[in-house]
């Protein structure tokens, strides 16, 4: 077997280079949470590991009204960081609930959304708040909008050679909610989870957000539901066939967490629940 | 490739030649002879295998031995002072908050991070930073109230 190499470059611009020359061989190594267990069971065998948590990437700042955060900021940071709170109260919420205290401190929000897990937990959230990524690779830099990020699980528009260098959030509108149901409430995967950004009018949504993560493919937008919304007067029942509309976007599948059927009850619940907190309606 | 990692280990330097593939967890227990760290899953899933890194607590087995390089490193064998059992050790020696013993490194490492941040720390509190530490023995409530007498200041006097 070859033997591995490791790369903990502390400048960008020769990391980029290095992420270049290697192609498709690098892996590219931030918190490890999720690629580390591969490795442990030998479902991945990296040629290179490049390490890229000394980058200087772990960064929350606010530039032009947008929350810009790094990709190698921790979960932790994220959720414990007061102005995330104040500008994406749902991204947070979202990085409180995910995993446990010592995945947190290691998990990083590039990494969650690189590692295109349907249940990625921060994905949601930042669906919802219309968030933007910034790639870098030795051909420059692009902006994608994280709503064509995804492509199917695992699966991104990345391309090799490409590091997500930072997130990017426009000032918030409305209300964010972040909801998820998992097996227990802590360190779990997410059976469904929900977040929706609304914004009224008085009694009138002016602009909707709804996004669903567990329940396809890749973590999704339901525009069909939002649709539904905007422009109108919010009550429970148009919340109700909100919901049922947003689910009919989603093809959940049959897991060891779940089956597709309990997906939909759920995420129909969750959904409407989400709503109706956001919308400031009781709702139990 | 074999590299050379330097990092602190529960105060003192160490250095040890690593494979990029290595975790910390592998090389603790496999080179270091640091055993507290138990290998339960190898998927972070259990905790038993928690560790501070900069006194943040972390998975060793989800955590790349090289990218320590430099930082510090705690773990049960840390613990203990001049012989004396450290505050925490003591509390769930005398609360019986170890059956088989198997988490208990990860709990006690757990339960360090959170009362070096916290000192007193709500039972909620308590619950929440042990939220990934699995008991099989089911232990729970034995290891919350040891914990939370050292919140309270009921192990104060000993071990210190």
């Amino acid at each position: 077997m070859k033997e591995a190499m490791y790369f903990a470059e502390t400048e960008m611009s020769k990391a980029i280079k290095l992420l270049g020359q290697l192609g498709k061989k690098a892996v590219i190594l931030a918190g490890g949470t999720d690629l580390v267990p591969k490795i442990n069971y030998y479902k991945l065998q990296p040629e290179v590991l490049v390490y890229i948590g000394k980058l200087g990437l772990d960064y929350i700042q606010e530039k032009n009204r947008k929350l810009i955060i790094g990709a190698a900021t921790s979960m932790a940071k994220i959720a414990a960081s007061k102005l995330v709170a104040k500008k994406a109260g749902a991204l947070a919420e979202a990085a409180r609930q995910a995993g446990t205290a010592a995945i947190r401190t290691a998990a990083t929000i590039g990494g969650n959304l690189a590692n295109a897990s349907p249940a990625a937990d921060l994905a949601t959230p930042l669906l919802a708040m219309d968030a933007e990524l910034l790639l870098r690779s030795g051909k420059g830099k692009r902006v994608v909008a994280l709503k064509d990020f995804f492509r199917r699980p695992g699966q991104t528009v990345l391309r090799p050679g490409e590091l997500i260098v930072e997130v990017s959030i426009p000032p918030p509108a409305g209300r964010t909610v972040f909801l998820k149901l998992g097996r227990r409430k802590a360190l779990t995967l997410s059976v469904v989870n929900v977040a929706v950004r609304l914004e009224m009018d008085g009694h009138k949504c002016q602009d909707v957000r709804i996004a669903m993560g567990s329940v396809a493919p890749t973590p999704l937008r339901c525009t069909r539901a939002e649709r539904l919304l905007k422009g109108q007067e919010v009550d429970k029942a148009l919340i109700a066939q909100c919901a049922a509309e947003a689910l009919a976007a989603c093809q959940p599948v049959d897991d060891q967490r779940a089956t597709a059927w309990y997906r939909r009850q759920a995420g129909t619940v969750l959904v409407a629940r989400a709503l109706a907190q956001a919308a400031g309606l009781a709702e139990k | 490739m074999k590299y050379t990692l330097s990092f602190i280990l529960n105060g003192l330097p160490a250095d040890v030649l690593v494979k990029p593939s290595d975790t910390l967890l592998d090389v603790l227990r496999e080179k270091l002879g640091i055993v507290s760290p138990k290998r339960g899953c190898d998927t972070g899933d259990c905790g038993a295998c928690t560790v501070l890194l900069d006194g943040e607590p972390v998975r060793a087995c989800l955590t790349i031995a090289l990218t320590v390089a430099g930082k510090a490193v705690e773990t049960v064998e840390g613990l203990s002072k001049d012989g004396k059992l450290h505050p925490l050790q003591q509390s769930f020696h005398e609360h019986y908050a170890a059956q088989c013993g198997f988490c208990t490194p990860g709990m006690l490492m757990s339960a360090k991070a959170l009362l070096d941040k916290n000192p007193q720390p709500t039972r909620e509190e308590i619950v929440e930073a042990i939220s990934g530490n699995l008991c099989r023995c089911g232990a729970y409530q034995e290891i919350v109230e040891a914990v939370a007498a050292v919140a309270s200041g009921r192990r104060k006097e000993k071990g210190q």
